[in-house]
């Protein structure tokens, strides 16, 4: 008994020991990119490496807003984040409830083939997406960044695949009340679905946000660039200035990692869903 | 309000659930819908709510022809098997939503779903949700909420078979109580015989789609209008022997002849089941109907069963705890009147 305890002590330390490993592998750059916003520049580049900064004066990330508009990169970035991800979020809930609880003619021969729209890789639609941008007239416009993201087919299925697990005698119940498609929808669907629709939303978030090759496509002007195609343009710029990227750097994750914090909160209590059986 | 049902069918594209079904359900009744898993019962239900469509035949309520009006118009309150309560809600925002619906003032339809609470007894967790309620409790919400809009009908869809037994038992005298204060027409769908008789007024018995008899519980357990409804119900099982009809007895497989006076009635040399409950046998009986062989004797309590083989065929029957009988002791075998039938072997059909 004694030797089996002994056992498990130990493989419990050389699991941690292995958990702890892979966390500092994650967190250390993010570390090195905070510390080094708001250090000087002999700091950065002197060796060995300065693991502290000396001062948490904001220095660096005022330079950096004098020398590219990130304020309004960030405008940008927030409008077309909240426009595409808001659009898409309605797109998703009403696509998602009729391909789970409606029937109409076709319906799977249509989901087959959305499906099948998946496996077309994006940089393919590159091209098709910014002839329709052209073509529009959207070119170098906002609006270009969220016209083409209204609608998720991926973010539908897993919806849709949530749908499927409410059971359909909530349904009937509703039906037999008098309540309407819709009203069921946002009434019961949705608020069941809060969990899943949270991490749907949040990934879409970050994928909006984080998103570099279409707006370096669509977008020519300084002012209408989002924060990572700024920041991409700044570094080209802005040469060797190792600490004000940094700051850059921060400026454009910071958002995400706050977004994040506040969402998982609603992640795990929404898990805790009760009162569904059979 | 009386609810008649006339040459309803419903087929589905391989199968036909429901098969010219004509009845005819009286104001402020309970009724049962018995049958066993997949013989339309719930299929029949459906119709009736609105959820599905007949494919032939009508339904109405009183005299109004309901059939294609759509499950809202109906007025019909429906309470699933698994309570179907919203889980984001709480007991009192469950049972005010059909109100919400319908758009009465928040002030009224807090009244009434407190009343309703208060009739089904869950006024005392109106804050809860329904993930931290019990299942009894849950069943509860869910009449309460079928009820508040006051519906013309009540139907119940195989409410109690996901209670335990001793919730089973006192969730059924609960939909009988609140039946009975509200004198709603209720429509139950249950599997469970004895769910049934014990608390309905009529039962209406199906088996492939067909109905077999719509008559009061004990009617439906002294004269079963066929083979199927003797079998389906009472507890132990109906006892079946095959035989055929020779001179006015029945000739049972391995040359054991019953005499019967409700035999001399059908023709020579007709197939036959005799059906006998196991009350209406009794060992050991000096006006006998014929001879049988004592198997084996199982005392349980206050009642002694026998296995008693007549010809071939074994049969259970309740015997007097007084008498004691040896394993293989061969002894006379009465037949009451009551609870013994003849049906044809072949359709079932009642013959005596």
């Amino acid at each position: 008994m004694k030797k089996l305890f002994k056992n498990l002590s130990f493989g419990r330390v050389l699991i941690y020991l292995f958990l702890t490993v892979g966390a500092i592998t994650m967190v250390f750059p993010f570390y090195w990119m905070i510390t080094g916003a708001f250090k000087s520049g002999t700091e950065i580049i002197s060796f060995p490496p300065v693991w502290f900064p000396t001062s948490f004066a904001l220095t660096n990330f005022v330079e950096a807003f004098e020398r590219a508009p990130f304020l309004s990169y960030f405008i940008n970035s927030v409008v077309a984040m909240v426009g595409s991800v808001s659009i898409c979020s309605f797109t998703t809930i009403v696509g998602a409830f009729a391909f789970s609880k409606l029937d109409f003619p076709f319906k799977n021969v249509l989901l087959a083939l959305l499906l099948g729209l998946m496996m077309v890789p994006f940089e393919m639609i590159v091209i098709t997406n910014f002839r329709t941008i052209i073509d529009l007239g959207l070119y170098d416009n906002i609006l270009a960044l969220i016209v083409p993201f209204t609608s998720s087919i991926f973010y539908m299925y897993i919806l849709k695949g949530f749908f499927d697990s409410i059971p359909n005698s909530l349904y009937q119940a509703a039906r037999v009340d008098g309540c309407s498609n819709w009203k069921y929808l946002w009434k019961v669907m949705v608020p069941i679905a809060k969990p899943s629709l949270v991490t749907i939303i949040l990934l879409n978030a970050i994928a909006s946000w984080n998103s570099f090759l279409w707006p370096s496509l669509a977008i020519l002007n300084k002012v209408n660039k989002t924060l990572p195609f700024g920041l991409y343009s700044f570094v080209n710029e802005g040469g060797s200035r190792t600490e004000l990227m940094m700051a850059a750097s921060t400026i454009v994750v910071l958002p995400m990692i706050i977004l994040f914090l506040f969402a998982r909160k609603q992640i795990v209590n929404g898990v805790a869903r009760g009162g569904l059986k059979g | 309000m009386k609810v008649t049902i006339k040459n309803l069918t419903k087929r589905f594209s391989d199968m036909t659930a429901v098969n010219d079904f004509s009845a005819v359900i009286e104001s402020g009744e309970l009724i049962a819908l018995l049958g066993p898993s997949g013989c339309g019962k719930s299929t029949m239900l459906n119709m009736i709510s609105g959820i599905l469509a007949p494919t032939e035949g009508k339904i109405f309520f009183d005299d109004e022809d309901v059939t294609d009006l759509s499950p809202e118009k109906r007025g019909v309150g429906l309470v699933f098997q698994n309570y179907a309560l919203y889980p984001h809600m709480t007991v009192l925002e469950n049972i005010c939503f059909p109100l919400e619906i319908k758009k009465v003032p928040k002030e009224e339809r807090i009244a009434r779903a407190k009343e309703m609470a208060k009739l089904v007894h869950v006024d005392t967790m109106l804050d809860r949700k329904p993930g931290q309620m019990s299942g009894g409790q849950q069943q509860r919400v869910a009449i309460a909420r079928a009820l508040v809009k006051q519906p013309r009908i009540l139907l119940l869809d195989e409410p109690l078979s996901n209670l335990d037994a001793r919730l089973r038992i006192e969730m059924r005298e609960e939909i009988r109580r609140i039946q009975q204060e509200t004198g709603v027409t209720t429509i139950f769908v249950t599997h469970d015989q004895e769910e049934a008789m014990s608390i309905s007024d009529h039962i209406v018995l199906m088996k492939d789609g067909f109905l077999q008899q719509y008559a009061k519980p004990q009617e439906l357990y002294d004269e079963p209008a066929n083979c199927f409804v003797a079998d389906f119900l009472g507890n132990p099982p109906i006892n079946k022997a095959n035989g055929v009809i020779k001179n006015g007895k029945i000739v049972l497989e391995g040359d054991c002849e019953v005499e019967l006076e409700a035999a001399k009635n059908i023709a020579e040399g007709r197939e036959v089941t005799l059906s006998m409950r196991a009350e209406a046998i009794i060992v050991g009986e000096a006006e006998k109907a014929c001879v049988g062989t004592v198997e084996e004797v199982y005392v349980m309590g206050k009642e002694v069963l026998a296995y008693v083989s007549l010809g071939t065929t074994k049969v259970r029957a309740y015997i007097d705890a007084e008498k004691t009988f040896d394993k293989g002791q061969t002894v006379n075998i009465g037949l009451k009147k009551r609870g013994v039938f003849v049906f044809d072997k072949e359709t079932g059909e009642r013959l005596a």
